[in-house]
């Protein structure tokens, strides 16, 4: 492309151009959520394509032309209802879908900025969600917006009119269970997680029918539960996880286990494989539930067409830290010896980076991406941490109370929810990671439900005087760091990163940020007014780039600091962009004609 | 189930009403208020766990339990109609002060004035965070009304006694999940009770497993399983008397909780509490529920 070529300072004329467009009334189809990466017109998928690599090839906005990028509008989500905002975007014909907090769906003229529906879903009394309520976005099949809702349901929505088509219980609020992932589209099956609590919910994977919300298959992440498939509109019995109960757990534990699947799944045409991955085993204290505890932390391979589990890779056996390793695992390929390896990258809670084989979930290697671990000396032949023992949190009971134990990284992660991305032209994985440990001891001052209740207690605490949040460049071939970025508060925002050679993310200070790919300079610059945990999306539309980013402070990291910024004792700067205002800011850059 | 579903409808019809008068009343009724503010709307909100009994739920559409006598008493000595706020439980008692007394409920931001079952322990109110701030300054914890403890009912067929909690290497029995009879069953004396351990929803459901015959005996929290021992034959099922060695709370007390803003009115309600415990009134709120009481040592 010519990069050289001015760029034209943006002005008014070119938004009142854009209001006389007429939308084209496309659905949306297979193709275009299985081309979603190549295909820049639009954003039809959560993580920019099924792989979710978070990678765009536009290339207007770049090293030399992001100083041009100017916001284009902004749009209120308004109302008593500002909290955190993990949404990202989708744009389809110049119509923008996000999702907010308390469950609420908007489409907005990606043009001016105008809303065109709102849909809020009604939330019962009753719901717990454990770390704000927050929406992670939506998916697009056919004329259907589909999301998720904090009362564990799935919702299709009408794209034009935002009027509800189908709605289904997905699993009872009232037993802890909730939805905040966006689900995934695959072959005309619409596909979810689900969140739950320590109240004994069992992980699971949902398959239904996009168009008519049919169920067709649902899958437990916990051995030793029944998986069922419907045939003919009956429900089948379609194999026990992990072939038969309590292989990885003593007594009856397996019956809740936990492993929850809150985080969505990820898909890789290549290999027909879903990818989800799995949070912590209940209840919490390892000491209750000696094991493996199979398939809680782990990354499970899924068959779309029969809901089977393909494989399996375990990040955290037997958990003891809170380790959740639910994170997003990324299909890449790169060539080793001139031979084209189908990998697949991984960068877990527990402060590791892994890359497996997409096809068997073969170990490659593992390195640490956090500067320091202290409950694992490292990984063995097969990926399995070589633990410390002496860094495992006692027993409630027998454990003597008031011994301590320091972990590294803390229970929120070296990397939590906020999704990382691979740039196909640098080859390099963007790392948004925090740098934080944790104390932890056995509390029998805590008090759940009136009732005296043997917890532990944590304090998360920063290990650097003047930063938590590192955005990292991280080689998946040796494990090298190209280049960091140290960030005063925790990281929490979704990464992005395009063939302008870009890398872009939010922080909780309020900016969106890009970098150089190659070496992090920080290249742009721009102040949302409130805190940052959205993802970044890029598209082209009538000739220009554009960039959007929510901004709304929020999430997890407030929660956990509770109302004194004590949790987090550095990061009480992150505070101070509390909930005042959020926006969905656009920026966008002529495309320069070549 | 279907119980609990026609529960949750009355709550959800009653929830509506208050929005409604929300709505209506705007300021006044999301916040928590002080002892005149109470006085002069005539209402007073007092927070009480859903689905909880022998303390706080409904049966057949009717408010009941220990916590809603205590409640009834409360506004009737400060001549006032009481209206309940019901609490869906957070993973720990701070997360219910947050959402019902200080910071509101997540959807609809309603405090109450006062909450039921609160820890009544000084090194819980006093606990301080890694900065040395108090964790729970902004709520104000008073007025012990009863003594919790532990308890294990048994199958007396099967286990004629509980001498010791060593008999559960070779005896069944169940718990309710995410409790400490759970964490101690399966974490004690190096593990050795874990694969004799079951674990249920409620201690309701275990008591149905000990019924036919599932499970020998259950441990739970001494009020709930007095209150269910009078559901079970009293000749085959029988209430023991065993130590819990290594259980770092034996016995505590439970309380009232209010915003630290309104320490007049934890005056007004602390009277209220101590004349019910010293005339006997707790006492017989306790019998009516066929469950155990134990005054707390403050009133000693």
């Amino acid at each position: 492309m010519n990069n050289k070529m001015p760029i034209k300072k943006i002005a008014l004329s070119m938004l009142v151009c854009a209001s006389t467009f007429t939308p084209v009334h496309a659905v949306v189809t297979d193709k275009d959520i299985q081309n979603d990466q190549a295909t820049t017109d639009d954003v039809v998928t959560y993580g920019m394509g099924l792989k979710a690599q978070r990678y765009s090839p536009l290339s207007a906005i770049n090293k030399d032309t992001v100083e041009e990028v100017r916001p284009v509008w902004a749009f209120s989500l308004g109302g008593e209802k500002q909290r955190g905002q993990e949404s990202q975007p989708l744009i389809k014909d110049g119509v923008m879908y996000v999702t907010g907090s308390y469950s609420r769906v908007w489409a907005i003229d990606a043009r001016t900025g105008e809303e065109l529906w709102q849909y809020e879903a009604r939330l019962p009394d009753g719901i717990m969600p454990c770390c704000d309520v927050i929406n992670r976005g939506v998916a697009l099949y056919d004329n259907l917006v589909l999301f998720g809702t904090l009362d564990a349901k799935l919702v299709a929505l009408d794209k034009d009119t935002g009027k509800t088509v189908w709605k289904k219980k997905v699993e009872d609020y009232r037993a802890g269970y909730a939805i905040t992932a966006a689900p995934i589209v695959v072959d005309g099956k619409v596909i979810t997680g689900i969140s739950g609590g320590e109240f004994g919910i069992v992980g699971k994977v949902y398959a239904y029918d996009a168009k008519s919300g049919k169920q067709l298959w649902v899958r437990p992440t916990v051995e030793g539960h029944m998986g069922y498939i419907w045939k003919d509109g009956k429900k089948v019995e379609n194999g026990i996880s992990g072939g038969a109960p309590g292989k990885t757990w003593p007594a009856d534990l397996w019956k809740t286990g936990g492993a929850a699947t809150w985080l969505g799944g990820t898909y890789d045409v290549d290999t027909g494989l879903l990818f989800f991955g799995t949070g912590n085993p209940a209840p919490w204290n390892s000491h209750l539930r000696p094991g493996d505890n199979y398939f809680s932390s782990s990354r499970l391979a899924i068959d779309p067409n029969t809901g089977k589990i393909v494989w399996h890779f375990q990040t955290t056996p037997h958990d003891g830290w809170d380790f959740d390793g639910v994170n997003e695992l990324i299909s890449f390929d790169y060539t080793e010896n001139g031979k084209t390896v189908k990998a697949a990258a991984t960068a877990d809670r527990n402060g590791f980076f892994y890359v497996l084989n997409r096809e068997n979930g073969d170990f490659i290697r593992g390195f640490p991406f956090v500067d320091k671990l202290s409950w694992a000396s490292g990984l063995d032949k097969k990926g399995r941490p070589i633990y410390i023992e002496d860094n495992r949190p006692g027993s409630p009971v027998d454990g003597k109370q008031g011994s301590q134990v320091v972990a590294r990284p803390a229970f929120l992660g070296g990397k939590n929810w906020m999704p990382m991305a691979y740039s196909q032209d640098t080859e390099l994985f963007y790392v948004p990671s925090n740098e934080w440990e944790m104390d932890i001891w056995n509390e029998p001052t805590s008090y759940k439900k009136g009732a005296a209740y043997l917890g532990a207690g944590f304090t998360i605490k920063s290990v650097n005087e003047d930063y938590i949040g590192v955005l990292k460049a991280i080689d998946p071939k040796t494990g090298e760091t190209v280049w960091r970025y140290n960030n005063y508060s925790p990281l929490w925002g979704g990464v992005l990163t395009t063939g302008g050679g870009l890398v872009w993310t939010g922080n909780p200070e309020g900016y969106l940020m890009a970098f150089d790919d190659k070496t992090g300079e920080v290249v742009y610059k721009f102040q949302t007014g409130s805190g940052i945990v959205g993802s970044p999306v890029t598209w082209e539309m009538d000739g220009e780039q554009y960039i959007s980013v929510l901004s709304g402070w929020g999430g997890a990291v407030p929660l956990w600091g509770g109302k004194s910024p004590s949790a987090l004792s550095t990061s009480t700067k992150a505070e101070r962009f509390g909930p005042l205002n959020y926006l969905s800011v656009i920026s966008k850059l002529r495309k320069t004609k070549a | 189930m279907q119980r609990f579903r026609t529960r949750s409808r009355f709550m959800f019809s009653s929830l509506a009403l208050l929005l409604l008068c929300c709505a209506m009343l705007t300021n006044s009724k999301s916040n928590a208020r002080s002892l005149d503010d109470i006085v002069e709307s005539g209402t007073i909100r007092i927070a009480v766990y859903n689905d909880y009994p022998p303390f706080s739920f409904l049966e057949e559409n009717e408010a009941k339990g220990i916590d809603i006598d205590i409640a009834n008493e409360i506004a009737r000595a400060l001549e006032v109609t009481l209206e309940l706020v019901w609490m869906t439980p957070g993973e720990t008692t701070e997360d219910d002060f947050r959402n019902y007394l200080w910071k509101g409920h997540i959807i609809h931001r309603i405090k109450a004035d006062v909450m039921m079952r609160a820890p009544n322990d000084r090194s819980f109110s006093q606990k301080r965070d890694d900065v040395g701030l108090l964790v729970n300054e902004l709520v104000h914890m008073f007025a012990p009304y009863h003594r919790e403890s532990w308890q294990i009912i048994h199958n007396t067929k099967t286990l004629p006694e509980v001498e010791t909690m060593g008999m559960f290497q070779y005896h069944t029995i169940g718990a309710e999940i995410d409790s400490i009879p759970h964490f101690y069953l399966t974490s004690a004396f190096g593990g050795r009770l874990r694969e004799k351990t079951s674990h249920y929803a409620t201690n309701a459901l275990a008591f149905d497993a000990m019924k036919i015959g599932e499970i020998e005996a259950v441990m739970g929290l001494r009020s709930q399983i007095s209150y269910l021992s009078q559901f079970v034959d009293s000749s085959q099922f029988k209430l023991a008397a065993n130590a819990f060695p290594l259980i770092g709370k034996q016995k505590w007390d439970i309380g009232l909780a209010v915003h630290n803003d309104y320490r007049a009115l934890s005056y007004e309600v602390g009277d209220v509490i101590t004349a019910l415990v010293i005339d006997g009134k707790m006492q017989a709120i306790f019998d009516k529920y066929s469950t155990v009481y134990e005054m707390p040592p403050y009133y000693q």
